[in-house]
Parts: C-alpha cells; sequence; structure tokens
C-alpha cells in the first residue's frame, strides 16, 4: 500500500473528526450559559438575599464584583424569585442625575433596561411577573383605565435587577447611592395570583 | 479492531477539536454582531434579548455584567489608530469627537475587566470632571507620568485596553460599522 492510499483510507475518519467537533462545538457553545459554574447571578446569590435591594461593594482593585464595571458607578442589586410572588421596583427620580436599571435573567438574558429619563414623570414602578401571574393580574384589571405601573413577564423566574447610579464627581459617591436608596424592590403581596 | 482503534481515534479528535474551539471562540470575543468604528469595538446585541449563542456564552464565562440597549454602550480599545495594540510603556493620547450622549466615561482596564492599581485611585474620567474645548469632543491622555489637562494615570506596567461608555445613547444598535470619525482616535505618544 503506498503512502498516499493510506491518507486517503483516512480521510472519512478525518471527516467524522470534523462533523463531531461541530457538534461538540455547538453543544457546548449552547450549554455554557446553563453550565458555566460562576457566572454573575451565582455571584449575584452569594453576596444577596432574594426580594431585597443591596448596595454592592465598590470597585477597587482585585475585588471588582464583576468585570468590565464602570468604577465611576454606584451599583445596587436585587434579586428576584418570582416564585415567591411578583416583584415590585418603585421609586422616584427627583433631578436630572443619570440612573440605569437593567433586568436580568438566571440565564444571562436582558430582558429590559431602562434610564431615569424613561421613567414616565420621575416615577418607576414596576412589576416583574411570570406570564401566569400576569393572567392572574389581568383578570382582577378594571376595564377603564390602564394599570399604572409597568409590567414585565421573565423569560426565568428567578434573576435580578442591577440599578446603577452616576457619581459624576468622585465626590459625588455619597449622593449617588442615595438616590439609589430611595428606590425599593420587594416581593409584592398586594397583587392577586 | 483497526476500526475501533481509528473509531476511538477519531472521536477523541472531534471531541478534542470541538472543545479547542469552544474555548477559543469564548477566549476571543462576543461573538458576532460587533460593531466597529476605527480601533473602538461594541457589542451592543450583548445586552438584549437578541444576544447571539457566542455572546451568551462569553458573558456566561466571566460573569460579566452587559450594558442593557437602553443604558448605554461600551466600546473597548485594545489597539491604537496604526492597529498596534497598547503597550503599557507608552504615553496615549485620546482626542476627538465622540457621538452623541447623555454622558461618557473613559476607564482603563486590563483586557479581563479588572480595574488598574494606580497610586491616586483613578481609574476613569467622566465627562463632567475635564474641561472640554468644545462639547462635543474630548482630549485625554493616558501616561504613568503626570500630565497637564486631561490626565489618566496607567499605573502598573500591566497590559491594557481602554473602555469608552456611552450612556443614554441614540447610536443605532443595529449598525454594524460606526464612522471612525465620530469616535476619538488613539494616538502613540512616547515610549520608554
Amino acid at each position: 500500500m503506498k503512502w498516499w492510499d493510506r491518507i486517503i483510507g483516512w480521510l472519512p475518519w478525518f471527516a467524522g473528526a470534523f462533523i463531531i467537533a461541530g457538534i461538540v462545538h455547538i453543544c457546548a457553545i449552547l450549554s455554557m450559559p446553563r453550565l458555566a459554574p460562576l457566572d454573575s447571578y451565582t455571584r449575584m446569590e452569594t453576596m444577596t438575599l432574594a426580594g431585597r435591594i443591596v448596595p454592592l461593594p465598590p470597585l477597587t482593585p482585585g475585588k471588582e464584583f464583576a468585570p468590565f464595571e464602570d468604577p465611576a458607578m454606584v451599583a445596587s442589586v436585587c434579586r428576584y424569585d418570582l416564585d415567591r410572588g411578583p416583584l415590585r421596583v418603585r421609586g422616584n427620580f427627583a433631578a436630572d442625575n443619570l440612573v440605569l436599571l437593567s433586568f436580568h435573567s438566571r440565564y444571562g438574558d436582558v430582558f429590559y433596561s431602562m434610564t431615569d429619563r424613561s421613567a414616565t414623570r420621575g416615577v418607576l414602578d414596576i412589576l416583574l411577573v411570570t406570564p401566569a401571574q400576569l393572567t392572574a393580574i389581568e383578570a382582577y384589571d378594571s376595564e377603564d383605565e390602564l394599570p399604572s405601573e409597568l409590567r414585565l413577564t421573565t423569560p426565568q423566574t428567578t434573576g435580578f435587577v442591577i440599578l446603577r447610579s452616576l457619581a459624576a464627581q468622585p465626590g459625588g459617591r455619597d449622593a449617588a447611592r442615595a438616590r439609589l436608596q430611595s428606590i425599593t424592590c420587594a416581593v409584592d403581596q398586594s397583587t392577586p395570583g | 479492531m483497526e476500526n475501533f482503534l481509528k473509531t476511538l481515534v477519531t472521536a477523541a479528535l472531534g471531541i478534542g477539536l470541538g472543545l479547542f474551539s469552544t474555548w477559543l471562540a469564548v477566549e476571543r470575543g462576543y461573538g458576532f454582531g460587533a460593531v466597529t468604528a476605527g480601533p473602538w469595538m461594541a457589542w451592543p446585541k450583548s445586552g438584549s434579548n437578541e444576544a447571539d449563542p457566542y455572546a451568551k456564552a462569553v458573558v456566561a464565562r466571566s460573569a460579566e455584567i452587559p450594558l442593557g440597549l437602553a443604558e448605554g454602550l461600551m466600546f473597548i480599545a485594545r489597539q491604537d489608530d496604526t492597529g498596534a495594540f497598547l503597550d503599557p510603556k507608552c504615553d496615549y493620547r485620546i482626542s476627538g469627537p465622540l457621538p452623541p450622549a447623555r454622558t461618557w466615561t473613559l476607564t482603563l482596564m486590563t483586557p479581563r475587566g479588572a480595574l488598574i492599581e494606580n497610586r491616586l485611585g483613578r481609574y476613569g474620567v467622566t465627562a463632567s470632571e475635564i474641561v472640554r474645548e468644545r462639547r462635543d469632543a474630548i482630549d485625554i491622555v493616558v501616561s504613568r507620568y503626570a500630565s497637564p489637562g486631561a490626565w489618566l494615570p496607567l499605573g502598573e506596567a500591566v497590559p491594557f485596553v481602554l473602555t469608552l461608555r456611552l450612556y443614554d445613547t441614540i447610536v443605532r444598535a443595529s449598525a454594524t460599522a460606526i464612522d471612525a470619525r465620530s469616535m476619538p482616535s488613539i494616538k502613540r505618544g512616547t515610549c520608554e
């Protein structure tokens, strides 16, 4: 057997190896959000309790709560578990100071985000619900008026809300922190279902 | 027997290649959907429901909390205008216009997104900290030595990247490229 015959004999096996590689690659990428041992939710889980707002530690080298976080921001997190009931995020934005909110699901989807400017007349009132809870709430809605709150359904029942407030000057961190402290986040007891 | 061995080798090679290519893919960026503007790159889709599987895998592994689309957009520069990687032994000047945004911050970070230790504890600049010649342009020096004007200390000589965050910006996330002339340039100064 000449050497190229040997190589040609191996060719189908190499092709098979590439097909297996492709399948392994696709499976590994798709399962990464569910298998990653230390994703942001897991980190938040070790630092916080569900259903309340918790300030995140200031960023210092080597002690960042997450990579690529802006050191000019003061951040808080509210982890949620909708099995305990819908979550209400409420607050007021007084002056024109930058406050950001983003809603992350358990496996990394950013399903909603906003700034203080997108709150209606400076009032923040968001209710996080599962599709089943939304149906139950809507059954009690008055037919004449629109609900005052913004209702968001979540992709998964657990996740977290990150609140960030800009300290435009180094001396403004306390004020930025205070702006976040005026926002509340709690399991909503008043809603049916 | 020979076929059995060949099957084993094929399977091992396939799994090995598959895992290696996965590792390469999540180590080298955030998948598809990058928006580029000169040396700057951003991945707006990481902050939305439309993140592709690669972006999701990277974010899950790094535990990063990406900015939502409505919050803003983070640009990363690993290279200067000429395409050379940023070198901690050199000074850099970041100057030029900025796309419209409510406010912005410019921060030095390690390539993995950690802050870099420096004596002043100054990790970045915000729009309101610097006096700008024009409202929509910046001129910032990155150096290990104090410099007049807006200065960002380089701190320890470790590899670094520049991150520019535009908050509440109208930069279109659907675009795949932003005109490089609308973003600040990164020019290398003197090196040691």
